[in-house]
């Protein structure tokens, strides 16, 4: 067996995050620049610059500590994830004003209005989202890692 | 250890360890299948996947605002 398995799963963890961190970012950037749309990205760029990367780091090291008790497949274990981090996420955009309650909808970014009859679906289509990164990008990282 | 006691230790040990019945090789050779299974392509994803695959691009085009949230979780 190869050394250090948890570190293996923690990298195998935080590299879909590590990689779609410079994309938020130009999408970021390019909306406010380009199209001059305010968008407060300071604040919207902390959750996922310290908190999304570390979340699949601990949640791939929890798959592979508990794996040969649960034997859930890894698409199942990554599609639960959502659930602790779209209450998490909500949180801190709540507190540093990326994310506004109105009567009908949400404003994400200060610039998205989203009714709240999108929710459901939003949640859905992340479940999903999820299941399939987990399944087929970070088992295949733990794959290739000697881990799964 | 002297001559004697090694001869005695190794009557001991074959004493000890069953005898292996029959060949003690397969009768084929085995590196070619796990040569085959090396080069075997990994199984195509299952239809259900596909179809959830199109569901989330369908949902992404027909709200192409909910984008950004989703990078925001990512």
């Amino acid at each position: 067996m190869k050394p250090h398995p948890y570190l293996r799963a923690y990298l195998a963890g935080v590299f879909v995050p590590t990689l779609v961190l410079p994309l938020l970012l130009t999408v970021f950037i390019v909306v406010r620049i380009v199209l001059q749309v305010s968008v407060p990205i300071e604040q919207a760029m902390i959750f996922p610059m310290a908190v999304v990367p570390s979340l699949f780091g601990l949640w791939n090291m929890l798959y592979l500590g508990s794996h040969a008790r649960t034997r859930l497949p890894i698409g199942v274990h990554g599609a639960v994830l959502p659930l602790l981090m779209a209450p998490a996420g909500a949180l801190v955009a709540t507190c540093l004003h990326v994310l506004e309650f109105g009567s009908h909808g949400v404003t994400w970014f200060q610039a998205l209005y989203f009714p709240y009859a999108l929710i459901a679906p939003c949640f859905l289509a992340a479940l999903v989202g999820y299941y399939l990164v987990w399944k087929y990008i970070v088992g295949f990282l733990n794959r290739v890692l000697g881990i799964a | 250890m002297n001559a004697h006691n090694e001869d005695r230790l190794k009557r001991l040990l074959q004493e000890a360890l069953p005898r292996i019945e029959g060949e003690p090789e397969p009768g084929r050779d085995l590196w070619p299948a796990v040569l085959r299974r090396l080069d075997a392509q990994p199984a195509a994803p299952p239809w259900f996947d596909w179809a959830l695959l199109a569901g989330l691009v369908g949902f992404v085009a027909f709200f192409p605002a909910s984008i950004p949230v989703f990078l925001y979780y990512l």
